[in-house]
């Protein structure tokens, strides 16, 4: 059911207003154009294009715009940047210890303008500035791969939105449409639970990655891109489908974006089924 | 300017229109891709394309309200719009007047308490101009917010009206507005209400609500042209969503067995 | 950009609660307006109008120059409005607000593209370009294409609410009090007299356009006149109207602001009619009681 700005959607009596929606004289009023969603007594509207609106335990991938006194600002394609605070991250020396005054003094050693990180949104505070944390190890900071920025909407909350496809690549599906494609890296391999090894984890470099691998890379994002121009929302499988087609095609990662060869992988892609 | 006949004998207009006519709307909606929210409207031969940024993080600290989202309007109109070429200074009074007007009309109909301290930025350009500058102006900010899914009350349409002798025309051109006394208004149609209306021509009182009323009444019939195109982006969107979700679901099912 | 202090909300509830009653803090009823007065200068065209506290002087200077080249047969107009911090602490001097913008959009728009002025009457010569030379004691000689170009000048001098109004009724005073150098054209060429030679003349004008604002105060968006700067700051909208005494609308402006229904446009617009008879015929009566006691012509 679709509903614009300005349409009366139902009675304020019998229903409750929710996300998209407001009350006027007893009747609850959309205020966005998108798709009508009841869950029991709760109307909402939801916006089929419109930025990331966090909610607590949500993955998000974001980027680092500020420095500030204890905390990082961060990008994170809402309505204001959110904030990672110092007491919110792993330090060196220990998953569990006190910040100390020198934490506070080489901040930027840990994060600087312009990183990238994943983190999961925790309870705010009352402002609805969205707040952030990284106290495990498979949030931080991200190297050895490329960042690709869709529409918040295309990402559906799933129970895990690390994946890994099959061709090698690890994909980070933020939920506020930030997507990180990266080199497969093993369980194993991970920098170690044990001793917290900070150089690795906040390292700046990347690794080694072969020919095969960054092509791997490019190809998977160049499908993000054109499943996002289609708005189709975006799951490891799809992809994993879509990057056989391609391979079946023996599509190099460039031929994929030309507008007919995306037009044509969409639809072989979402008819496959 | 004497020689023109606003309306001849046969009740038509320089342009052939009758009296009550719009000019031919169409509108187009994410029309830019790095914008959240962008939308090009054009009447007639004017053409006006909208780009939304935000709600976002406020660039401009001192100006950011603990209670509410800033609204910034930045209008730039194309040398090459009018009929001279000619290029606007920065700091045009008429660009500057014709911002604050656009502001003044949507910052009370954007739900901007949802967004306390964020900054929305809505950038209006002018591509051609053929008379309605702040009819297509607004309407084309309304589209481009809604597209942005930023919430609304209601949609904010708008629509000029002019008067030759006793009979009321709609949709003026710019040679119809330079010679016409005009009236541009701006209606929330769900409530019947004005936000805006702008009158610099002398007119007497009493042609003044007949003229009026009209240009409200169009308003609203623009509102449902809008809201087809709004209604048919977002049923695409739903489709190719809804499409790609189906999908997901049944190769899931497969997967378990 | 300095922001002007914000009432605090316990001003804000009481004149809120007090319009929903129909009340005002300064005692008059929602569609009143203050006391208005004229007061003119020694030179002609120097006229001050205060509204209640506000207060704005307005002055008119005419100098002889060449016109536009599109225009040729008018003579030309500049409006001068400045802000300045003498009127409130919120104003700043050099770059324009907002909301100088829009007052001195819609003044210009009053004056001038109503056409308040008859601009071709300020025109002295149209013809080509001549130079002969002529001499004589107390009188200037102009040649060639020349028109007059008025300078009229708006100085904000206290801001206590609706200063358009204001400056829109010290303008138009302004015109009517001044007086021009008169002159002669004889062939190509124009003599002007000096004011001991000949009376100067008078401005010719079309019609006298007034502005009329109007705010939108309380939960009930109660249409008020003649605001104060108070119920300026805690309004929701601002619809100014201008028109002149022949009930003929000139520039209706409602930009934004909350949204009122259409009859409630068409109910200010009327009440706006009776007090721009009101505040012309005061016009009238300021100018005429002036005349009598001012000495323009010497013989």
């Amino acid at each position: 059911m679709l509903t614009s700005p300005g349409e009366v959607i139902t009675s304020a009596m019998e229903f409750m207003r929710g996300h998209g929606t407001f009350v006027e004289d007893g009747s609850v009023v959309a205020s966005l154009s998108g798709t009508i969603e009841r869950v029991n007594k709760l109307v909402s509207v939801r916006a089929l294009q419109t930025r990331y609106h966090g909610e607590v335990g949500d993955l998000v991938v974001g980027r680092i715009t500020e420095v500030q006194a204890a905390r990082w600002k961060v990008d994170v394609n809402s309505h204001q940047d959110a904030i990672l605070r110092l007491s919110s991250v792993n330090l060196p020396g220990g998953v569990q210890r006190r910040k100390l005054e020198s934490d506070e003094l080489e901040m930027r050693k840990f994060f600087e303008e312009g990183d990238l990180l994943v983190a999961e949104v925790q309870p705010m505070h009352g402002d609805g500035v969205l707040s952030l944390h990284t106290r495990s190890l498979k949030y931080g900071k991200l190297r050895n791969g490329q960042l690709i920025s869709v529409s918040p909407v295309l990402i559906r909350r799933r129970s895990t939105h690390f994946c890994t496809l099959p061709c090698g690549v690890d994909l980070i599906l933020g939920m506020n449409g930030y997507i990180w494609i990266a080199k497969h890296v093993a369980e194993n391999e991970r920098e170690g639970e044990e001793g917290f090894d900070a150089e690795a984890v906040y390292s700046n470099k990347n690794d080694d990655i072969d020919l095969e691998t960054r092509a791997a890379i490019s190809r998977v994002s160049n499908l993000i891109s054109i499943f996002a121009r289609h708005s189709v929302p975006l799951t490891d499988t799809i992809l994993a489908k879509a990057y056989d087609w391609a391979v079946q095609q023996e599509l190099s990662p460039k031929d994929l974006l030309r507008t007919e060869t995306g037009d044509n992988m969409v639809e072989m892609v979402t008819a496959l089924a | 300017m004497s020689r023109f006949e606003p309306l001849n004998a046969g009740n038509l207009r320089s342009d052939g229109r009758r009296p009550l006519e719009l000019r031919s709307f169409s509108a187009e909606l994410t029309t830019h891709p790095s914008a959240d929210g962008s939308a090009s409207v054009s009447h007639g031969l004017t053409q006006v394309t909208a780009c939304v940024y935000g709600p976002r993080e406020a660039k401009n600290r001192a100006q950011t309200m603990h209670d509410r989202a800033l609204v910034n309007i930045e209008v730039e109109v194309a040398p090459w719009a009018g009929e001279v070429r000619r290029q606007r200074t920065k700091g045009d009074r008429r660009t500057a007047e014709f911002a604050a007007s656009v502001k003044a009309t949507f910052e009370p109909v954007i739900q901007t308490t949802l967004y306390p301290r964020s900054e929305i930025d809505i950038h209006i350009h002018v591509l051609q101009l053929d008379g309605g500058l702040l009819q297509a102006g607004i309407n084309a900010t309304t589209l481009a917010l809604v597209d942005a899914g930023i919430p609304m009350l209601d949609y904010v349409s708008s629509l000029s009206a002019g008067l030759y002798h006793t009979t009321a025309m709609l949709d003026l051109t710019n040679l119809e507005e330079s010679d016409l006394p005009s009236v541009t208004v701006a209606v929330l149609p769900r409530s019947g209400k004005v936000t805006l209306v702008s009158m610099e021509t002398r007119l007497h009182v009493d042609r003044f609500e007949e003229m009026f009323k009209l240009a409200m009444e169009g308003g609203k019939v623009l509102r449902g042209e809008m809201d087809k195109v709004v209604r048919e982006r977002t049923k695409v969107l739903a489709r190719q969503m809804e499409g790609g979700a189906a999908q997901d679901e049944d190769r899931m099912e497969t997967d378990d067995l | 950009m300095p922001r002007d202090v914000e009432p605090s909300i316990n001003q804000r509830d009481f004149i809120f609660s007090a319009i929903q009653q129909g009340l005002r803090v300064d005692g008059r009823s929602p569609l009143q307006a203050r006391k208005t007065t004229i007061r003119f200068g020694n030179s002609l065209g120097w006229v001050e109008c205060s509204i209640g506290e506000t207060r704005v002087v307005a002055q008119i200077s005419a100098t002889v120059t060449r016109p536009y080249f599109d225009r040729p047969f008018e003579g030309i107009i500049v409006i001068h409005t400045e802000f300045s911090p003498m009127a409130s602490s919120a104003y700043e001097t050099g770059r324009p607000s907002e909301e100088e913008i829009t007052m001195a959009r819609i003044l210009e728009k009053t004056i001038r593209r109503s056409e308040a002025l008859d601009r071709e009457a300020l025109c002295i010569l149209a013809g080509q370009k001549v130079s002969v030379p002529h001499r004589e004691t107390n009188t200037k000689i102009v040649r060639g294409q020349q028109v007059w170009t008025l300078r009229l000048t708006i100085q904000f001098l206290a801001d206590e609410g609706n200063l358009l109004d204001c400056a829109c009724m010290a303008a138009m005073a302004a015109l009517r009090h001044f007086r021009k150098p008169e002159v002669e054209v004889v062939g190509d060429e124009a003599t002007m007299f000096s004011p001991e030679e000949r009376a100067p003349v008078p401005l010719a004008l079309h019609h006298q356009p007034l502005c009329v604002s109007f705010v939108s105060l309380g939960p009930r968006n109660t249409p008020v006149m003649d605001p104060s700067r108070l119920e300026e700051q805690l309004a929701h909208g601002k619809m100014t109207i201008s028109l002149n005494a022949q009930k003929e609308i000139c520039v209706l402006q409602k930009a934004g602001g909350v949204a009122l229904p259409a009859d409630e446009v068409l109910h200010a617009v009327n009440v706006a009619v009776s007090r721009v008879r009101d505040m012309s015929d005061l016009l009238n009566r300021s100018l005429e009681e002036d005349s009598r006691t001012r000495v323009i012509e010497v013989r």
